[in-house]
């Protein structure tokens, strides 16, 4: 095995090209724990730690360039007022030792169904900046993920960075899991409130083979009512129904689909109603 | 392939490293300190906590060729010229101590939470050693060791 | 007349010399005081070395290759291309192993034949001079196995169930007084109700592990084990060495819990490793690894049914436990046989029966029996309390039995009434005068989103003491060489020894050294039921006090320059110890809150209370029944090994997917003693405390579930699922 260790993004982007079957390590907290459990025996290893624009982060325009090797612990500390969704996420990920190495990159690089980061990045639009030799292309988060532990990467691409709008309003994320931390979800939701642009962004984790939109409880922000007032209990059980209308889950070993299409019901309708209340407090 | 770190204050080499081993394994197996555990290699137990550039991590979770050149410090170099560490003092007054197989990573979780946070409340300890299990199962009296040290 | 969580206190340190007179305050002695952990400094500075952590210099490593099938035969193994790769120095399997003398255990029989009898059974072993080759080595080794249809699911009805001679700990199987379907019959007030605990796993946090090498014969090997008696005596067998030939150290070991209470086959691999070699072998199982090769609790199914009279007397008893073994041996979960003396009642009848599965071995794990039996028999008790409209800690009380129901001997001594009481009036279910406080109407109590209730159940676990030997040692110096071959895997065992031992010898600790953990020591028993304070110090207590004899008589009381020694045997004194039942008891008390949206279940509050006999050491047994504590809420909530029936493999198989429970999901836990004289057990009058926390805990949980929401939940763990569709 070949241990690359690239100190430039180019340099990086090179070895990536050269080694297409090299795979990404950044925080570890996945590759590692393939490696360890023999699970997979890659050719090589291509070390991201040393390419330090990869840990850069700036606001550019309205929205942020965050990149893709900044930590959890970092989104939590340096940007929980602008991105509160998910730095609420990222507090639930884990424990600090996890949340101290691991990135929100090298969560969209894995891909995985219950990925904590990924609710909140379909909830703000986000996109995924990917590089290779051939340049650069941007990916909505919503067209980024491809089936279980599959995206559109390409084998000579990495991730460079998410491009998120910072909050224009209210945002909410929770989870459920069977423990108080360190817990795989079992289910989770994100929400973002645009107040401005009158608009709700929804994101569903750990029920389907992505990460999943409610696109027909988003719908609903037509009918709330934006002027200040009282969420009709109505539209929040509405939302809530339509949001775990919107899960494709299955029965596995942490929970059954009956069930997270439940909690997703509930999730829905409670993480709307916090946001309503600051909304309305704003 | 060859990684030069610093462990414990000391420059170390280690040779005829395989990549795709882990920190953990280096200081083990290759550098012969043994406080840091192996429990699950995959980041769940936390018995492996060092710290890597002065931030608690899981060794396991460390691709060996990811600690050139870094500073890493384990239980064993917790304590000072004068004896130990206050942590480890309290862990001792406290009666946190049991199988003690948990103990040299929750140490140096704990050393890292006072750092940061010097008078933690009862959740805030409780959250920042959610990745220590101790199956023994002395979470009262490791949260009664924290405030011992965090009150000396 | 209680004394609780004290605070922990630093030993005094020695002054002058040891006292001389024989007759000490009793405020001087050591027992009963918080003596600080002999080993702690060695653990929170990372220097105590575990079976895997001691520096060897030339060790080679071992990694093994498990079978895929849960049934069938190994065909072929083929080892070229594992041989051939760098570093790789043999590989071991049933072709080419060495023949092991049967010394009674078939899971110890690693490598001798073909047969597959559960998946992750060990089929083959590479050895190489790193783990990296080793394991690289093993991904190399093609084994070829035939693959038969595997039967893996426990039913209550399978066909295969049968009644077995005994159960573990020796119990006989069944027991019936009287005629339960006529009490049944004659009753105002019955339950019948069938609960199911999960398969668990141990999860000590050192994973079993092992280093072996061989010495001009000998065989020396530091093993995580509970029982290094046993492991040697077991190895001598199957190499068939001189007893003396064998050395096993377990100085210290990371947790047990059961998994670790005899040999398992890693140490058995590794010896056979190490003689393949020619130099010492490191064998350490993965977490992975250890969810097949190193045991689990057995799932069950119970039944039990109750009926009362009128006034809340039990009339009838029946508690049927059905559980699995494996198809190599015979492990029968012995979950009925507290229900043959927790209550009286004049018809009774306990049943256990067992089903051989392609599985993997069940063994004990912590309070193996009194664990999941508790969960069914005191729910049960909780629903009949319901039913009758009982206060469940007066139900308990009301049934007080006089002297064992079954076999009529007396208790050594028992207060569970006590418990019971003590810890209603602690938890606010009554008030100072004893009268019930707590409103007994479930799903009433809200708390926003919650609802929330309170439950309690009793605890028990038998007070066994085995016998052991001790070596006591005076030198001229006035010091004190103490030496049992204990296992210390973190209950405190070395510390409390030396307690003992300080005040058989009528000496301040200081002048005592302690040495526990290595089988050249001379035989000792299991670190398991809890017995070892009582079996290791009866032991420790003799030879202590043979020693001052000795020293008084026949060297008038002056420690000669040679120093004098004295070794201990309890062999006798345990077998004629008069018949007694011996259990230590206790209550617990649980609250919990469940949230009505998402079924989530939490416990705020914890209470437990304990007639153990004496307390050694506050600060130790308080871990211990706090620890056994969090393992039942641990139980009670997330554990549950899943076993996929199509393949037999546990697929929670490592800690992402099997939950134990982490300080975030720990309540406020408080435990509390009684002072519990009693002179029938042995000469420092303990009970084992070890195992009797986790011996209830479930059961007042789910009782606690069912106060809040009106949900009875009978199958473990309470889960979120179990509560949605039918909270209001």
């Amino acid at each position: 095995m070949e241990f690359l260790r690239p100190s430039t993004w180019d340099e990086a982007l090179a070895a990536k090209a050269e080694h297409p079957d090299a795979v990404p390590i950044a925080g570890g907290t996945d590759v590692m724990v393939e490696l360890n459990f023999d699970r997979r025996r890659p050719p090589a290893l291509l070390d991201l730690t040393r390419v330090a624009s990869l840990a850069d982060w700036a606001a550019d325009g309205d929205r942020l360039r965050i990149g893709a090797g900044v930590t959890y612990r970092r989104i939590i500390d340096e940007l929980g007022g602008r991105l509160p969704g998910l730095a609420m996420a990222a507090r639930t990920v884990g424990s600090p030792q996890i949340r101290n190495r691991g990135t929100v990159g090298g969560n969209l690089g894995s891909a995985s169904p219950a990925g904590d980061a990924h609710p909140p990045l379909l909830a703000t639009g986000a996109e995924v900046e990917i590089g290779s030799v051939r340049g650069v292309r941007t990916v909505a988060v919503a067209d980024f993920f491809q089936g279980p532990k599959r995206s559109v990467l390409a084998p000579d691409e990495l991730i460079a960075a998410f491009l998120v709008p910072a909050a224009t309003g209210p945002q909410q994320f929770a989870k459920v899991g069977t423990r108080n931390a360190m817990v795989i979800a079992v289910c989770s939701f994100a929400l973002a409130l645009d107040p401005q642009r009158r608009t709700i962004g929804t994101g569903i984790g750990s029920a389907g083979p992505t990460p999943l939109r409610a696109t027909e409880a988003e719908a609903l922000a037509a009918e709330l009512p934006w002027e200040g007032k009282t969420l009709p209990d109505t539209i929040v059980q509405r939302f809530g129904e339509l949001v775990g209308a919107a899960a494709r889950p299955i029965d596995d070993v942490r929970g059954s689909a009956a069930y997270r299409r439940h909690a997703l019901a509930v999730l829905g309708g409670r993480t709307l109603r916090w946001a309503w209340e600051e909304h309305r407090c704003a | 392939m060859r990684v030069n770190l610093t462990v414990n204050g000391e420059a170390r080499q280690a040779d005829d490293v395989w990549p795709g081993e882990s920190l953990l394994y280096v200081l083990r197996e290759r550098l012969g300190l043994p406080g840091a555990k192996n429990a699950c290699e995959q980041g769940e137990c936390g018995s492996c906590t060092v710290y890597l550039d002065g931030t608690p991590v899981c060794a396991c979770l460390v691709a060996a060729g990811q600690a050139e050149h870094r500073d890493v410090r384990t239980v064993e170099g917790l304590p000072g010229p004068d004896g130990l560490d206050p942590v480890q003092q309290a862990f001792l007054s406290a009666g946190a101590v049991q199988c003690g197989f948990c103990t040299p990573g929750l140490v140096v979780a704990v050393h890292d939470l006072l750092a940061r946070n010097p008078t933690p409340s009862d959740p805030d300890i409780r959250e920042a050693l959610a990745g220590n299990l101790c199956r023994c199962t002395g979470y009262e009296n490791i949260v009664a060791a924290v405030k011992l040290a965090a009150g000396a | 007349m209680t004394s609780t969580q004290r605070q922990p206190t630093q030993s005094q340190p020695a002054q002058g010399q040891p006292t001389q007179s024989r007759v000490q305050d009793a405020a001087q002695r050591s027992v009963g005081t918080a003596s600080p952990r002999i080993e702690a400094w060695d653990k929170v500075t990372g220097r105590a070395p575990y079976a895997v952590d001691h520096p060897v210099p030339g060790a080679a490593y071992a990694w093994v290759v498990q079978s895929t099938v849960a049934r069938g035969v190994v065909v072929d193994v083929d080892t070229s291309r594992a041989l051939a790769e760098d570093g790789v120095l043999g590989v071991l399997w049933h072709g080419n192993a060495q023949r092991l003398e049967s010394v009674g255990d078939p899971e110890l029989m690693v490598l001798q034949s073909a047969r597959i009898a559960y998946r992750g059974q060990v089929v083959a072993v590479v050895v190489a001079t790193s783990p990296e080759a080793a394991r690289a080595g093993a991904d190399l080794v093609r084994v070829r196995e035939d693959g038969m249809t595997s039967d893996t699911v426990l039913r209550i009805d399978h066909p295969a169930l049968y009644q077995p001679v005994q159960v573990n700990a020796g119990y006989p199987a069944r027991s019936a007084i009287g005629d339960v379907d006529a009490g049944l019959a004659a009753a105002a007030v019955r339950v019948d109700a069938t609960y199911r605990t999960p398969a668990e796993h141990h999860c000590a946090m050192e994973p079993h592990a092992t280093t072996a090498f061989w010495e001009r014969g000998c065989l020396v090997v530091f093993d995580g084990t509970q029982a290094s008696t046993a492991v040697s005596e077991t190895l001598a067998g199957l190499f068939e060495l001189p007893p003396q030939s064998v050395r096993v150290i377990n100085e210290h070991v990371g947790g047990g819990f059961g998994s670790k209470g005899g040999p398992k086959p890693n140490v058995v691999l590794a010896a056979m490793a190490a003689r393949l070699v020619g130099r010492p072998v490191k064998l350490a199982l993965t977490r992975q690894q250890l969810f097949a090769v190193a045991g689990y609790r057995t799932p069950t199914i119970q039944r039990v049914r109750l009926g009362a009279a009128t006034n809340g007397r039990l009339l009838a008893i029946g508690h049927d436990a059905v559980s699995q073994t494996s198809q190599l041996s015979e492990f029968v979960e012995q979950s009925a046989v507290l229900s043959r003396h927790m209550y009286a009642a004049p018809n009774r009848l306990t049943t256990h029966r067992v089903v051989a599965l392609d599985v993997p071995t069940p063994v004990w794990m912590r309070a193996p029996g009194e664990c999941p039996g508790s969960f069914a028999l005191e729910s049960a008790i909780d629903e009949l309390a319901s039913a009758g409209n009982w206060d469940p800690v007066r139900l308990r009380i009301d049934n007080e039995p006089a002297v064992h129901p079954e076999e009529q001997i007396p208790f050594s001594s028992r207060h569970l009434v006590q418990c019971l009481q003590e810890g209603a009036e602690r938890f606010g279910w009554t008030d100072a005068s004893g009268r019930v406080v707590r409103d007994p109407r479930p799903a009433v109590r809200r708390d926003g989103e919650w609802l929330v209730g309170t439950g309690v159940a009793a605890s028990t676990y038998p007070s066994l003491t085995w016998p052991s030997t001790a070596l006591a040692r005076a030198t001229a110096d006035q010091r004190f060489d103490v030496e049992v071959n204990a296992a210390d895997i973190g209950t405190g065992a070395r510390t409390v020894l030396r307690q003992i031992a300080a005040d058989a010898l009528d000496v301040p600790i200081a002048y005592v050294e302690i040495t526990v953990g290595d089988s050249a020591i001379g035989p000792a028993t299991v670190a398991g039921g809890s017995m070892g304070t009582a079996s290791w110090g009866w032991a420790v207590t003799k030879a202590c006090r043979l020693l001052r004899e000795r020293i008084e008589r026949d060297h008038g009381g002056r420690v000669p320059t040679g120093g004098v020694a004295v070794r201990a045997d309890t062999t006798l004194e345990i077998r004629d110890r008069p018949e007694f039942s011996r259990h230590a008891y206790g209550a617990q008390f649980c609250q919990a809150r469940v949230s009505t949206m998402t079924g989530e279940v939490r416990v705020d509050r914890l209470l437990g209370v304990f007639a153990a006999g004496r307390i050694v050491n506050p600060t130790t047994a308080r871990s211990q029944f706090i620890g056994g504590m969090t393992m039942g809420l641990s139980g009670a909530l997330l554990e549950r090994s899943v076993l996929d029936s199509r393949t037999g493999d546990f697929v929670t198989g490592d800690l992402a997917a099997y939950h134990v429970a982490v300080s975030a999901d720990v309540p406020r836990i408080e435990v509390a003693w009684l002072d519990e004289q009693d002179p029938h057990l042995n000469p420092m009058g303990v009970k084992g405390i070890g195992e009797i926390g986790i011996v209830g805990t479930a059961a007042a949980v789910a009782n606690a579930v069912h106060h809040a929401t009106g949900i009875r939940v009978r199958d473990l763990p309470i889960g979120l699922a179990q509560m949605i569709g039918k909270l209001h």
